[in-house]
């Protein structure tokens, strides 16, 4: 191998491993190290390291959608809302649909439900939180977090 | 290359550094781990093309990852119109099949990325995960080169390397790969008891345990004794922080490494059997941890391999020689077969006849033919055939070449081929600088 492909490697390897430490580090230790937001790698690397199942509380919370034909109200089962399949895993119990309850998706998802489920009338977004999931698994608490009509 | 024992601390560390990541070592591993990749990213992009209208078209519902793409590219991807879409997904789709394949390899790996990026931008919901920014990260690293095509691919065959998996290239890539996954664990870990984790002063799994049944983690059997049991919870958490934390050295110490592979598949076997998480950590992960194996080894395996097929005595393939067109379409069938199941023999320099009485001169000099070890015989069409039987990078060609009646072109078209092997195809540019044997040349 020539002396300057050598260099052209170890330049990258050098730079990688910088990156790469640098994006590892930088969201839960470096950032608070200097006391300060440090910049990103934009298109690479997860934006706060790798943190896998880091934090689990003893809470839970989903979310539900019902749907509303005059008076009726229906529970939709989750699985027809995101029907993508997935193998090996399901990726409605990794809580996907939660992202609805940001009411700033609530205008893109009302319309998204309203093609889906032409046949009701309305639909109601609702936080289902579980305080104690090891205490009072059966203590559910609903609140409506808001409307698609 | 500077001596290991050499005491002056920068000749060592340039040493070191030399070892690391610049020794030119078999490339096989990377070979392999692509078709891992491909598999990886295909299972976890495919089966959202299943739903376009709910996934990526304009009547999806949308998620975006501003924290990982720029305003500017989101608002691009997101006004892309729907056609726009459809022909990112066919492209994504033809770059994938062509990774996968090794087909110009490098090239087909960036397109294939570039549609990755796309379709996590055009919507996050999904596909965005932890384990997606992992696999991105691996697949950047699987195309700043071409080396993942050098074996078990299109690309070797088209180069007509024999032996492709003998082909030494910087071990950088393998090694950036290596301290990727063992930096992954590390930090894991490390998150789990520094940073905001929580799993030295609460009891995560335990948690974890009592999710709801619409939760993460699934019915498996053990799990309701798990929950009865707080502190037995407690110490299986500080064990996945162990593991996790030191199973990087595990895997660079050598007298360790193999049982911390095997320990590592256990993890991630347990991880998908027990949770809903992306089938990445079990496609993806196990693959990396393989890259631990040396690639040294692979190759002292395959000639193991070579070795026990060559004294069980191959199945015999029977060419011509003299034809610059066979010889390279042997060193294709050569780089399918990397346990050396087929022994090619030239029946221009060995009496064929010997081998079965139907091997005449005449014979061979019309088709090839593959004598297997039960001593059936075939030729022409019928012995591609069965190659695609013996050979088990042939196998997915299998159904197809087998189908009942496609011999009814295939044969045709194989001894035209073979009628025209010494003129028309004699601009094969393998036979630009041999000396071509004319079909009249005497045969022995």
């Amino acid at each position: 191998m020539t002396a300057s492909r050598k260099f052209h490697i170890s330049v990258f390897v050098v730079l990688w491993l910088l990156v790469f430490g640098y994006e590892s580090l930088r969201y839960n230790y470096l950032s608070r190290w200097f006391h300060a937001d440090l910049p990103k790698v934009m298109f690479l690397f997860p934006p706060a390291g790798w943190i896998m199942f880091y934090q689990v509380g003893d809470a839970d919370g989903r979310a539900e959608v019902w749907g509303r034909i005059g008076d009726r109200r229906e529970l939709i089962d989750p699985h027809r809302i995101f029907a993508t399949r997935w193998v090996g895993y399901d990726n409605i119990h990794r809580n996907v649909l939660i992202t609805a309850l940001d009411p700033a998706y609530a205008s893109a998802f009302g319309r998204y439900l309203r093609r889906k489920f032409p046949g009701y009338d309305g639909f109601d977004i609702v936080e289902v939180w579980t305080p104690s999931v090891t205490k009072e698994p059966d203590r559910q608490i609903r609140q409506t977090i808001y409307h698609c009509d | 290359m500077p001596e290991p024992c050499d005491t002056n601390p920068e000749t060592r560390l340039a040493s070191c550094w030399e070892r690391a990541f610049l020794a030119e070592r078999p490339s096989l591993s990377l070979g392999l781990f692509r078709i891992a990749v491909a598999a990886t990213v295909g299972l976890h992009i495919f089966p959202t093309f299943l739903q376009m209208e709910d996934n990526y078209l304009s009547t999806a519902f949308r998620e975006y990852n501003p924290l990982f793409f720029t305003a500017g590219v989101l608002k691009w991807v997101d006004g892309n119109p729907d056609w726009f879409v459809w022909m990112m997904a066919g492209v994504f789709t033809v770059a994938w099949l062509a990774f996968l394949l090794g087909a110009f390899t490098q090239i087909a790996g960036i397109v294939m990325d570039v549609g990755c990026y796309y379709f996590y931008a055009r919507n996050c919901l999904h596909i965005g995960t932890l384990s997606y920014d992992i696999l991105l990260v691996t697949v950047f690293l699987m195309i700043v080169t071409p080396y993942p095509g050098d074996s078990f691919s299109l690309d070797a065959l088209i180069r007509g390397d024999p032996e492709p998996w003998r082909r030494s290239r910087p071990i950088f890539i393998q090694r950036l790969l290596q301290l990727q996954v063992a930096a992954t664990y590390f930090c894991t870990g490390l998150c789990k008891w520094t940073a905001s984790g929580n799993w030295l002063t609460d009891n995560p799994y335990y948690y974890l345990m009592h999710s709801p049944p619409e939760g993460v983690i699934k019915a498996f059997s053990g799990r309701a004794f798990l929950a009865a049991h707080p502190d037995l919870c407690y110490a299986i958490g500080i064990g996945i922080i162990l593991c996790e934390m030191t199973l990087p050295f595990w895997l660079f110490w050598r007298r360790s490494r193999p049982f911390a592979i095997a320990a590592g598949f256990i993890f991630h076997i347990l991880l998908v059997v027990t949770m809903h998480v992306p089938t990445i950590f079990l496609f993806l992960f196990p693959p990396l941890l393989l890259l631990f194996v040396e690639p040294e080894s692979l190759v002292a395996w395959l000639e193991r391999r070579r070795e026990r097929w060559r004294l069980q005595g191959p199945a015999r393939l029977i060419y011509d020689g003299g034809c610059g067109f066979c010889r390279a379409s042997l060193a294709r069938v050569q780089a399918l077969d990397p346990t050396g199941r087929i022994g090619p023999v030239d029946f221009r320099s060995v009496n064929a006849a010997s081998l079965n009485p139907a091997l005449t001169p005449e014979a061979c000099h019309a088709r090839i033919h593959l004598l297997e070890t039960s001593g059936r015989l075939s030729g022409g069409f019928d012995a591609f055939r069965r190659l695609s039987l013996c050979l088990p990078m042939l196998w997915p060609l299998a159904p197809l070449l087998n189908l009942p009646g496609l011999g009814l072109i295939g044969a045709p078209v194989y001894d035209w081929v073979s009628r025209n092997r010494f003129n028309l195809l004699h601009r094969f540019h393998a036979c630009e600088e041999n000396a071509c044997v004319r079909p009249d040349t005497p045969v022995r």
